[in-house]
Order: structure tokens, then sequence, then C-alpha cells
């Protein structure tokens, strides 16, 4: 587990940047958090360094949006799904074999239908509007062998569990 | 008594029309994607070829799957569409049968096989028998590697195909008694599927389409548990 902080949207961008840099073809990666954690800001940050110039939008209504850059990203939110398989029927297994990266937000919440194999990306909003805290989960063989460079590309943002803050009130 | 055989369950699109003379045209085309725009015009072209008005067709038949999720929606929902609107019934066969009915001459033990994604391949297994083939087993999920493993286990002389078989001919290439059949049958065939639906239609077995349903394989769904998103630490 990588736990991290940053303290502003643009610090958060440049995070997901750091972390698109280390993506390989095939990649699915989960991020979770609450409504306006900032999923979808960091899909953003992501999609930017791996060089897509379309603006990138949430996904809740349609379900996949799909981008081309160095590699071809595929954006799920499965919030509106009610069964974990939905994600199946939205083509997830093909999208997988497409051989470009796969973001799911919510994706925590469908993990039974999933490979084994992904990097959760937990957001958490901090004690200001603009930080936030992560936790960063390598899960299976293809991330855990990335942990190293993971956390060497991460280490301006780098922080230890027992600073995390209070939770809050909401 | 005319039918209309669509099949998008794997990266082919296939139509055909067809009936009491056989397959009157076919249609096929292997693009990998984009089943919605080109399953339309395959059916405008193969109905104009064998020159008949869709008001003539009497039955639709469609490949039920196993297969690709997002293709395979595509023909259900176009077939069941067209079945309603025409207000005629419909017949469902697996994508396995077809993959493996042009192999019905064959007397080895016929396994079919169809790419699943993820490592996976959807099979069965057929034998010849008189007036077709008959299904030994259940359709199911295998990874390659089982699936060789239960081909050396029947110790029998088989011959494998399906796009599984093709996807994954490094694992059974050289495996004793097991021959793989290439290209050209790889996929489920809207001729074969025609074909196979007249000889149940003469029998009356069809159904309605509302009464149609894909093969997923896939276990029963869990619910998401959204409680746990909202309560998350």
């Amino acid at each position: 587990m990588i736990i991290a902080f940053t303290p502003s949207a643009d610090e958060t961008k440049l995070l997901a940047s750091a972390v698109a840099e280390l993506i390989r073809p095939g990649d699915l990666v989960l991020l979770a958090g609450d409504l306006g954690a900032g999923k979808t800001a960091f899909t953003q940050g992501f999609g930017a360094a791996l060089g897509i110039i379309e603006p990138i939008t949430s996904p809740t209504f349609t379900l996949v949006n799909q981008y081309q850059g160095r590699l071809e990203l595929f954006h799920l939110d499965v919030y509106r799904l009610d069964a974990v398989d939905e994600v199946l029927d939205i083509g997830l297994n093909e999208m997988l074999d497409e051989g470009g990266v796969t973001v799911i937000e919510w994706g925590d919440t469908v993990i039974p239908a999933l490979p084994a194999d992904y990097l959760q990306v937990s957001l958490r909003m901090g004690e200001g509007d603009d930080d936030r805290m992560f936790e960063i989960e390598l899960v299976g063989p293809r991330w855990s062998a990335r942990t190293r460079a993971l956390s060497t590309a991460l280490a301006p943002w780098l922080g230890e569990a027992h600073e995390m803050p209070r939770v809050r009130e909401r | 008594m005319l039918i209309l055989g669509i099949d998008t369950a794997t990266a082919q699109v296939s139509v055909a029309v067809g009936g009491h003379e056989g397959v009157l045209a076919s249609t096929q085309s292997v693009r990998g994607k984009q089943h919605a725009e080109t399953l339309t015009p395959a059916i405008e072209f193969t109905c104009r070829q064998a020159r008949i008005e869709l008001s003539e067709i009497s039955v639709v038949a469609v490949d039920l799957g196993p297969g690709l999720f997002t293709g395979l929606r595509v023909g259900v929902a176009a077939a069941k569409a067209m079945a309603h609107a025409l207000r005629v019934p419909m017949i469902g066969v697996s994508s396995l049968d077809l993959v493996a009915f042009p192999l019905r001459h064959c007397p080895k033990l016929i396994v079919a096989a169809v790419d699943a994604k993820r490592g996976e391949l959807f099979t069965a297994s057929y034998r010849q028998v008189p007036g077709g083939l008959q299904r030994l087993t259940p359709n199911h999920v295998v990874s390659p590697d089982d699936l060789a493993s239960e081909l050396l286990a029947t110790a029998e002389e088989c011959v494998l195909v399906g796009d599984g078989a093709t996807r994954y001919r490094e694992v059974f290439d050289g495996l004793h008694k097991v021959e793989i059949i290439e290209e050209g049958l790889s996929y489920p065939s809207a001729a074969s599927l025609v074909m196979l639906a007249h000889a149940r239609a003469l029998r009356e077995e069809w159904v309605k389409p509302w009464d149609l349903q894909p093969l997923y394989l896939r276990k029963p769904d869990a619910e998401i548990n959204w409680q746990t998103r909202d309560g998350a630490p």
C-alpha cells in the first residue's frame, strides 16, 4: 500500500501523470472514493499524460468513454450498474483484450468480476477543499513488480499512515 | 419457408438467407469490432442478393452465443427486433453448435472452442450421429491449458475448431491425436445457422422473440453493495 498526499487539484493531476508514465498495454486501474473525491479529475491528469488531447469527461451516464493517446484509454464508470457482472455486459473483457489501459471509476465495487491484476487508487478528501489523500494498492503480479518504480515516481507526495487526517464531517 | 440468419457472436459478422432450397445468399466479414455498423448493411445486402423482401421472411434465426458480450447482443437485439416487427417466430442456436456443424462429416471427436477473452475459451464436444451432430458435453468455460488436458484425457482422435483454437494454437499444436482446423472454418457462420434452423423450423421448434435469451455462460449475478461504497473508510 502506498500512501500519498496532494495539496491541490494541480498536484493531484501531476500525481496522476506520474502513475500514467508507468502504464503498460493491458493495464487495469480502479478508482475508488466518494462522490467529489476527484476520480474524474484524476483521470484527466492521467489521460493528459497519455497524450490524450480530447477533454476527458465523466462516464457516469455513458458508462464507457474511449480515447486515443499513446495507448487507447477505456474510461468506465460503474455507478449506474446494479449487478457486479454488468461490468462484463459493457464489454470489459473485450476492452482488457485490446492492449490499451482501462480505468474504472467505482471499480472497487465490481472486483469479483475483474482479473486479480490491477492498480487500485483510493481517493479521500482531506481537511481542506483541495487536498487529497491517496491509498494505492498494487494487486497481482503485473503491478507488484512495479511497486518500487511507483514509489519512486510518487516520491514528491509520499506520506505515512499516521499522517492521515481525520475524516471530515460531511 | 424463408429463414433469415444473423450471427454476431464472435469477431465475424455473418448474415444468410435460405430455406427449402438451401442457402440462397450469405455474407461474412471479420473486422473485429463495430458489429452495430456492419450488421444492418449486411442484412440489406444479403436479402438483395437472395432477391427477397424482408416481408417474405418467416423465421428469424440467431446465434445465441456464447461469445463476445457486446457483439453478441447487437445480433440478438437486431434479430429480436426484426422478428417482433415481422411477427415471426425465432430459433436460437449456440455458437459452439455452429462452429462444429461444418465438421459434421468427420468421424472423429469434434471439439469447438470459441474465444472468451481473458485467457479463457467457451467449449463443447460433439460426435457424429445419423442426421448430424450430438453434443456430448455442456457448454463450459475453460482455460486453453485445461482444455488441452481434457483432450489428452479422452485419448481419442479429435479435431479442434474455432477462433479459440486458432488463437491459442501453440497450446494445442503437436498434441497427440489433436488436429487443429485452420482458418476458413474458425467462425460460426450464418449459412450453418440457416441450415440448422431449417431442420428445426420443419419440426416447428421455434420460440417467440421475447422468450429468446442469449447464452452468456456466467455465474449468477451478485448485486453491487452500494452501502459498502458509501461507508468506505
